[in-house]
């Protein structure tokens, strides 16, 4: 008997005109992986909500078709009965941790006492479940206190040990730097091992291609396809979709290198060819000459907390052509790009803005040149409406209400969220929260705009739309300063490469060096670009940034 | 690390006293206050609680919240001072203005009162950590989802400040003043509400589908993962407090 079973299911949101899902229908077997594909907005997180009754219990909405857990049938009973069955996992690791606890271990049994385990159980299967996910080690500190790697598995940890028939994972690295993603892609293979059931979505398709038996492509609330990595990853109408397929997919396509048999592409490096001849034409990008705002950084020390210092001793000068700042969480480059735009102020040394030293102005009046987009747009966004959002720079900065008004509109419709001027922030998504973050700081025309990850949560267009803000930017003759944690997008957008770690900078010069330093990249701990480390693991030693470098 | 509790972790006597008889103690702290109205019996109790937060190694951290109330204490001072109606004795003069010693009496005792409340409330909450405070109550039969409202409570002030840090950044990065002169820092104060308070709302609702995850409204019986020590010298506290307070309404009955 089937696991889980959806039949005709079709859902809509209250106040919303459109199916979130429409008329999906599929099965899921004991012991199964089963992967979820799609852009953002397609209806995943919808989807893993109506696998957990969340849809319809906790949100309301129109609701049909039926969703059986065994033989129990969503619709009628209740959440908590559901929950025992169905573990759910998701995107915010913060948000998951229920505030009531303030250990990881009682955490861990938050759920258990809900469920009325009695004590000696309860104590065994925390132990077991924070066994599993290697957070022994962590049990006596406070959640909170955690990185985003360690909350996120103290969080499957939380649902496991409620022993539930399935676990549901939606996007669940997507707000992880590579190594916290890392942890979790572990132990979500260690539980797939254990004969564990899984549904996972997610916008990381080598991971999905590795461990999935099947994969799921959804496409405005609707199933596309339900069929097997290779044959879904393998659609050449996959991009229409706003899916992205694995790299080795890509390349094998840009050689031209199928499967004779079966017609499909190979999805992981296992099934990729070894016998064919690569050529190489690598591209340089070249600075486009333009002059650009240059901020010069001399002997930078700060901390905040007296002897724990966080920045130690950076020198710098950024100017030119867009840089892209890569390394650990905790490295200390969000602590930097805040000092660099006068939030934090530096315990000793100093920054030149075009020669002129930070510390005579305060960051209120820096707003006109220096823009900084940051990392969680919810920390950015406070106005109830889109649009004032993005004009309360420009109108801060001096700008008329009519020239704020026109450089909003411009740059929501920039973003792609011209039709949404008028929604409150907090119902979109968290995708498009970061992009009307990136369009309120972009309305302030700012000479130096840095970015906090931008491609956080963003599927492939979200993606190439910041791609393409970055190039015009640069264009305009702006200096472009952005942290990153996606390597491939670094790879494909950046000349420029600062490494850093621990405070400091391990390697600044072109890309393509950058990825050259084993050494500085283990000690940043971030890794070469998928297909930089698919060219170098067919055995050629080259340094390969792009798909288009093949031929 | 911010452990959004204002909970103060020390080894003290105090720490080791079970949740129900500091709140046994609270409730008796400051109702016997407001039944007495000797000044000199109500400094004694609030010396008391002072010396109870003493020994709680907790006395410093108080201190800043009895600073906020000052506040208010202040306009007690004045108001009561300058128009209680039994004025008669010119305590002293502030220029034009004219204290009275009624009045000010009177004002004296609020004021007692007031901080003593404080203090009182601060050994409970600086000295008991917060879920070990709602875990006594649940058992005691407090509805879970009530407790989780007392327990997010306590725990609001540290977030507020947290989230109010944030949001002071981004406006300041997109051009709002907020350095500066105390007039400046409360002009920016006021625009802040709004967004700390629809921040927090719309976090609230995705941490109650985390507790829904997690089986909170499940019907049946609850368990408890720790077994709730007895403490040691509960009874006999509790016997003291319960004395003390039935001497203090005999007192009043009497005199």
């Amino acid at each position: 008997m089937s696991v889980l079973r959806v039949v005709n299911l079709k859902y809509k949101y209250p106040d919303s005109h459109r199916f979130a899902l429409n008329d999906i229908s599929f099965t899921v077997e004991k012991g199964e992986f089963l992967g979820i594909v799609g852009m953002n907005t397609s209806g995943k997180t919808t989807l893993c909500y109506a696998l957990s009754g969340l849809v319809p219990h906790f949100f309301k909405g129109a609701y049909g078709g039926d969703v059986y857990i065994g033989d129990m049938d969503v619709l009628s009973h209740e959440i908590s009965e559901i929950t025992a069955k169905v573990g759910l996992v998701f995107e915010n690791p913060f948000l998951q941790m229920t505030g009531a606890k303030f250990t990881v271990y009682d955490e861990i049994a938050f759920g258990l006492e809900n469920q009325g385990v009695p004590r000696d159980v309860m104590h065994e299967r925390i132990r077991e479940s924070m066994k599993l996910l290697d957070i022994e080690g962590l049990q006596g500190k406070n959640p909170f206190s955690l990185s985003g790697g360690q909350m996120q598995r103290v969080a499957i940890a939380s649902v496991i040990a409620m022993q539930p028939d399935v676990l549901i994972l939606d996007e669940p690295t997507s707000q992880l730097d590579p190594e916290g993603a890392e942890e979790v892609f572990r132990v979500v293979e260690k539980l797939a091992d254990e004969g564990m059931t899984i549904i996972m979505a997610e916008q990381k398709m080598e991971k999905l291609a590795a461990y999935a038996d099947r994969i799921l492509l959804l496409y405005d609330g609707k199933l596309i396809e339900d069929g097997k990595p290779e044959e879904v990853f393998s659609r050449e109408d996959l991009n229409e979709f706003g899916v992205e397929p694995p790299v080795y997919v890509k390349i094998s396509r840009a050689l031209g290198l199928r499967n004779e048999m079966s017609g499909l592409y190979p999805i992981s490096l296992e099934q990729m060819p070894t016998e064919r001849d690569i050529q190489f034409h690598p591209v340089t990008k070249t600075n486009n000459g333009n002059t650009t705002s240059e901020l010069i950084v001399r002997d930078l020390h700060f901390g905040y907390e007296k002897g724990q210092d966080v920045i130690r001793g950076l020198n710098v000068t950024l100017s030119g052509e867009p840089i892209a700042i890569i390394g650990q969480n905790g490295a200390g480059k969000t602590t930097f790009v805040k000092l660099l735009k006068a939030l934090l102020k530096p315990d000793t040394g100093e920054i030149l803005l075009n020669g002129a030293p930070l510390s005579e102005t305060t960051a209120a009046k820096l707003a006109s040149r220096i823009g900084l987009i940051f990392q969680n747009p919810n920390d950015q966004i406070f106005k109830h409406k889109v649009i004032d959002e993005v004009m309360f720079g420009p109108l801060n900065i001096g700008q008329t209400g009519e020239e704020a008004l026109a450089n909003a509109k411009e740059m929501l419709a920039l973003v792609g969220l011209a039709d949404k001027a008028d929604e409150n922030p907090y119902d979109l998504s968290l995708a498009e929260r970061k992009m009307v973050a990136v369009a309120s700081i972009l309305a302030m025309d700012t000479d130096v705009v840095i970015f906090d990850e931008p491609t956080m949560g963003q599927d492939v267009r979200g993606k190439s739309k910041v791609q393409e803000i970055i190039h015009s930017l640069h264009e305009k003759g702006k200096l472009v300063i952005c942290i990153l944690h996606d390597m491939d997008f670094v790879a494909d957008t950046f000349g420029r490469t600062i490494i850093f770690s621990n405070g400091g900078m391990l390697f600044d010069g072109p890309t393509r060096e950058a990825f050259a330093q084993e050494e500085a990249l283990r000690l940043a701990r971030v890794e070469q670009p998928n297909i930089t480390k698919l060219v170098q693991r067919l055995g050629y030693d080259r340094i390969i940034l792009r798909a288009t470098e093949l031929i | 690390m911010n452990n959004m509790t204002l909970y103060v972790s020390r080894d003290s006597p105090v720490h080791r006293v079970d949740p129900m008889t500091k709140l046994l103690f609270v409730f008796i702290s400051i109702t016997s206050t407001y039944i007495l109205s000797d000044h000199l019996a109500v400094l004694g109790i609030l010396l008391f609680t002072f010396f109870i937060l003493l020994i709680g190694k907790v006395f410093k951290s108080i201190l800043p919240v009895i600073g906020v109330s000052f506040l208010l204490i202040a306009s007690i001072i004045i108001v009561q001072g300058f128009f209680h109606p039994d004025r008669a004795t010119v305590l002293f003069e502030i220029g034009p203005i004219a204290i009275y010693k009624e009045g000010f009496l009177i004002a004296f005792l609020i004021t007692l009162r007031v901080v003593n409340m404080v203090a009182a409330f601060g050994v409970l909450i600086l000295t008991t950590k917060p879920d070990d405070l709602v875990e006594a109550l649940l058992q005691k039969g407090l509805s879970p989802k009530f407790g989780y409202v007392l327990l997010s409570v306590l725990q609001i002030i540290p977030q507020m400040v947290a989230l109010t840090g944030k949001i002071t950044d981004a406006q300041r990065a997109r051009g709002m003043e907020t350095e500066g002169g105390i007039w400046m820092r409360f002009k920016s104060f006021l625009p802040l509400l709004g967004p700390v308070v629809l921040n927090s709302l719309t976090e609230t609702r995705e941490r109650s589908i985390a507790l829904e995850i997690r089986g909170f409204n499940a019907k049946g019986n609850r368990t408890f993962l720790y077994e709730r020590k007895n403490y040691r010298y509960s009874v006999p506290f509790r016997i003291a407090l319960i004395a003390f307070f039935l001497a203090v309404i005999a007192w009043r009955v009497i005199s």
